[in-house]
């Protein structure tokens, strides 16, 4: 890959990792408050004189709550860092249909600003790749935020792989009116050189659907 | 000041959060309500009438920017203050321009919440004298 196209790829990528931080920490910080104001919220029941013996049913409703979102913390602090081992080497054997379970959760937030759905339709097989697992979440990353820039609210977008000879395929749906939106994208002639280096093709219908094929790969 | 001296509505789509400062809030003896989002929160203007808005400005739908804008239109006498938890200096400009009381930062304060609300309550009763 020349200078230009590989300057160019860092530059989506690092656009790419500031937006999955920026989600992330506005994620967490949710949780955070959750739990800081249900643990007021019984720092203020004490001091009014409510008993644990006379009103356990509200205190176990907060403590639950609170357990509730420490797990939710948690669950998304381990999508996090599988996602950034994904950058720990540049080719990798690898499950897809966990490596975009992971895009999804990350990416939940953006799409719910617009009530848009993902929907996940997985083979059951769970097919292994031989790829670059970071390189190709850009890739998905990339057309997933061009749907939810380009997509009324409460459309849907579909996810789907499925396996076929000798390889797997990711395809991706959008369901919904287009709206006039500006996204960015990944110029076509880079596209072309970077799926061709993931050994895989890509067709595309910016309407329609987008197919990547990635070759299949036993663990 | 009463209970039912001070009708407030928080609106966030973070219903646990939402529900929770409910709560807390109603414990500093404010009349509390909730809504989920900024299309719920506009339907419920007639209806409970509050003189205090607590709005979160990401939400799904409608933006809390949006949310403002229609509710100074509809009714400019409710004061809102706008609470959270990713806003920016830009942001803090914008609710001046557009009305908005105050501007906090999740997590506030539930004192300082308490207090501001009284302040423009207070503001609001000086404004329809």
């Amino acid at each position: 890959m020349d200078a230009q196209y590989e300057n160019e790829l860092r530059n989506l990528q690092m656009r790419f990792i500031g937006k999955i931080i920026a989600g992330f920490t506005h994620e967490i910080k949710n949780y955070i408050a959750i739990i800081n104001e249900s643990t007021g919220l019984i720092g203020d029941m004490m001091k009014v004189g409510k008993s644990v013996e006379n009103d356990l049913p509200a205190y176990l409703d907060i403590i639950h709550s609170i357990e509730d979102h420490i797990e939710k913390t948690n669950g998304h602090f381990r999508y996090l860092n599988r996602f950034a081992h994904r950058m720990d080497s540049p080719l990798s054997s690898f499950h897809i249909n966990e490596s975009l379970e992971e895009l999804i959760a990350l990416l939940k937030r953006f799409a719910n600003q617009k009530r848009i759905v993902f929907k996940q339709d997985y083979d059951t097989d769970k097919p292994t790749v031989y790829s670059n697992p970071a390189i190709l979440q850009l890739i998905i990353f990339t057309f997933l935020e061009q749907n939810i820039m380009e997509l009324e609210q409460e459309s849907t977008i579909t996810l789907q792989t499925t396996v076929t000879d000798q390889s797997v395929r990711v395809t991706i749906i959008p369901n919904g009116k287009r709206i006039e939106g500006s996204s960015v994208s990944i110029p076509s002639e880079l596209l072309d050189i970077v799926i061709k280096e993931l050994g895989g093709n890509i067709s595309q219908d910016r309407e329609k659907e987008t197919i990547i094929l990635l070759p299949l790969r036993p663990l | 000041m009463k209970r039912e001296d001070i009708n407030v509505l928080i609106v966030d789509d973070e219903v646990a959060l939402a529900n929770t400062l409910a709560q807390r809030l109603q414990m500093r003896d404010l009349k509390v309500g909730t809504a989920y989002d900024g299309a719920e929160a506009l339907s419920r203007l007639k209806v409970d009438r509050p003189d205090v808005i607590v709005l979160d400005l990401r939400m799904p739908g409608m933006h809390g920017m949006e949310v403002l804008r229609e509710i100074k239109k509809a009714c400019p006498e409710i004061q809102v203050i706008v609470l959270t938890g990713h806003g920016t200096d830009k942001d803090e400009e914008e609710v001046k321009k557009l009305g908005g009381f105050g501007f906090l930062k999740k997590p506030a304060d539930i004192e300082m919440l308490a207090h501001k609300i009284k302040a423009a309550f207070k503001e609001k009763c000086a404004r329809t004298l």
